[in-house]
């Protein structure tokens, strides 16, 4: 195991500087670091580790559906060229009401990583500019990564099969049978 | 010769360059393949090719310009070749060549050009737009070089027919190429530009323009336009062949220096990639351009 | 000793002439749909070298007679595939190019692929596999050229003839349906 002085650094500087506004810090690996904050603070977080700590690139801004828990995970995803480092920052928005704030002041390219957001998510951005469009075309359901959105019904709904695709045995349930493992809950609803 | 005979020749002098240039493109075709290390189409491929253009059942076209536009090439190529001597001290080969015809001929090969730039334009597709304008910045391109060096030919011989040069060629027993050779090159130079062929292909561009001015031209018009290329490229090559070759004393001779003549292009062509407008125009001003004025200079000293 | 034709040899004869000179002679437009677009640049390079079948890559619809949909076809693409389509000069085909294109492949529970081509454009040939490799692809050809040497490559003749029913499947699927004629 590599010694972690950069990124145990990162972590005590973000602590100091933010104090009780950081909810949790910690070095997940070698070169991977990882916080969370709320939306209120993001903008600060990432201006903080843009200007003063040197993460110039923003990687990706991903998101994660915790239908259970009721929220969304926002993961911003930095990278510091130098050290080579990245941090990973978590913001928990409301599922119901999903608003976050808009960095593409900061980032340019974070533009398109929410306007997809946007489109896939369905999160808003307050103050985002941009097409409504990026990938889909004339999509009136619910956006379509959401875990509440019905993949296999609206395919059912939507388009012929064509007859003989019935035959087609369901490779899990194969697996299952062959191997006796059981089948996880969540996985039933999708084999046939 | 009588009204028929005349009406002969032509008809025949267009179908042995109409086929003979189809050929030159189908071993264009056969040599671009062997060059990759590929089997290639079969020789008579363009054959096959126009034909099935000849034989679509639907012809879009967009406008009385754009249905115009192939015929404007058809024109060009088959006036060009009927302005040209073909075989040497023969009558009935010899078309409707007069004194003067190098002049005309300049003007020629530029009308039809012009002619698709206007039916292009009306098709409304960007990508002929582009292609058109790349076209005529390559046409001022290669027209300066080439005019430059039929000039200095012309000055050099004090005439304009180019039957007489034919004529000199043949009872001095040599060739223009060896008496002016910097006409001669600064000609090579420009003739892969004339082709449109690689490295100066900007006009056409299938991967970046979509094919440029006949993007919107298919079936019939893309088969007329096949054949009215199949032609021109014929007379343009027997144009060069007249003028630095010594002439053909028979159509086997004519064919043969044809054909020779057009591998120079074809070879250089295969193994070049894709000049950018400007760098096209910029070498085509540079050592064409140098080639033809000294070609000019000796020939006024 | 009489040897004129009636009309119906001699229309056989110009038929078989046409289809001769379109079998050999395909140009296939280069718009890749899916992942299968990856296997076109080797079966069009030295490799495996199609050109030496007479198969051609044409860079507009309006030059083109093979449609080739290669892979999956999200609804999106799907609007442009059939514009492109309806340029392309008859006669006109269609090839269908791995599983996708079949029953849907990889992609059946995918929201926005579709799952049958034939609802939607005329399929001439299907080449199955996932992805088929050039030597399938170049199979596919040669079945085309047989069927076309027949004169049994008629999709487009069908399309024309069911357009309502073609129509209908399209827009079920592309609600914000602008689109120009057919062979505007």
């Amino acid at each position: 195991m590599a010694d972690l002085i950069y990124e145990n650094t990162v972590v005590n500087v973000v602590k100091e500087h933010f104090k009780d506004d950081i909810i949790d810090a910690k070095v997940r690996r070698q070169r991977r670091v990882e916080l969370r904050t709320n939306t209120n603070n993001i903008e600060s977080v990432l201006l903080f580790l843009k200007e003063k700590m040197g993460f110039l690139h923003l990687s990706h801004i991903s998101c994660v559906d915790w239908i259970e828990e009721n929220r969304f995970e926002l993961v911003y995803i930095l990278w510091h060229p130098q050290e080579k480092v990245n941090v990973l920052i978590k913001v928990d928005v409301d599922r119901l009401n999903p608003v976050a704030p808009n960095i593409d002041y900061i980032w340019p390219q974070a533009n398109t990583y929410e306007r997809e957001l946007r489109e896939m998510f369905g999160i808003q951005f307050e103050g985002l500019v941009g097409r409504h469009e990026l990938i889909l075309e004339d999509w009136d359901d619910l956006p379509p990564m959401r875990r509440d959105f019905d993949t296999l019904q609206y395919v059912m709904q939507n388009y012929t099969f064509r007859s003989g695709r019935e035959d087609a045995q369901d490779v899990r349930e194969t697996i299952a049978k062959r191997t006796g493992e059981e089948i996880p809950e969540f996985a039933k609803k999708y084999s046939r | 010769m009588t009204f028929w005979q005349t009406l002969g020749a032509v008809l025949l002098t267009i179908l042995i360059a109409f086929i003979s240039g189809l050929f030159y493109m189908g071993i264009r075709r056969k040599v671009i393949a062997r060059i990759q290390n590929r089997y290639g189409p079969p020789v008579y491929q363009n054959f096959l090719d126009v034909m099935k253009l000849w034989f679509k059942e639907s012809n879009i076209h967009h406008g009385i310009m754009q249905h115009l536009a192939p015929l404007w090439m058809m024109a060009m190529g088959v006036s060009t070749l009927l302005f040209i001597p073909i075989v040497y001290n023969s009558d009935f080969w010899a078309n409707f060549t007069f004194k003067g015809d190098i002049i005309l001929l300049l003007y020629l090969m530029v009308f039809g050009s012009l002619g698709f730039a206007l039916g292009a334009g009306q098709t409304g597709n960007p990508n002929s737009a582009i292609g058109v304008t790349r076209g005529l910045s390559q046409l001022v391109g290669f027209e300066l070089p080439w005019v430059i060096a039929l000039i200095a030919v012309m000055i050099q011989y004090k005439t304009t027919s180019l039957t007489d040069l034919v004529a000199w060629q043949q009872q001095h027993h040599t060739w223009i190429a060896f008496e002016q050779p910097f006409a001669f090159i600064a000609a090579l130079l420009v003739l892969p530009a004339m082709f449109r062929y690689s490295p100066y292909d900007i006009v056409v561009a299938p991967s970046e323009l979509a094919s440029g001015p006949a993007s919107e031209f298919g079936g019939k018009y893309m088969g007329l336009m096949m054949s009215s290329g199949s032609i021109f490229m014929f007379a343009k090559l027997a144009l060069i062949v007249d003028v630095f070759l010594g002439g053909a004393t028979s159509w086997l001779w004519m064919i043969i220096k044809t054909l020779a003549l057009y591998m120079i292009p074809v070879l250089w062509s295969t193994v070049n990639p894709r000049y950018r407008t400007e760098q096209a125009i910029w070498s085509l001003w540079r050592w064409p351009l140098i080639f033809a004025v000294i070609g000019l200079l000796i020939a006024t000293v | 000793m009489n040897y004129v034709l009636n009309d119906r040899e001699s229309s056989k004869i110009v038929e078989f002439i046409k289809n001769f000179a379109r079998k050999n002679s395909l140009w296939v437009l280069a718009y890749g749909t899916g992942c299968g677009a990856i296997e076109i640049p080797p079966t069009m390079t030295s490799r495996y070298d199609a050109e030496r079948f007479s198969v051609r890559g044409a860079a507009t619809p309006r030059q083109a007679d093979v449609l080739l949909i290669t892979g999956y076809l999200s609804v999106k693409t799907l609007k442009r595939v059939i514009r492109s389509y309806e340029q392309m000069q008859d006669p006109k085909y269609v090839i269908g190019f791995g599983s996708c294109t079949i029953n849907g492949g990889m992609y059946w529970d995918s929201y926005n692929t579709i799952k049958q081509l034939d609802l939607y454009l005329p399929v001439d040939v299907y080449i199955n596999g996932c992805m088929p490799r050039p030597e399938a692809v170049l199979a596919g050809f040669a079945k085309l050229q047989e069927l076309i040497g027949k004169g049994e490559a008629n999709g487009w003749k069908h399309y024309k003839e069911n357009l309502e029913w073609y129509r209908q499947n399209q827009q079920k699927l592309i609600k914000n349906w602008k689109m120009p004629d057919y062979n505007w």
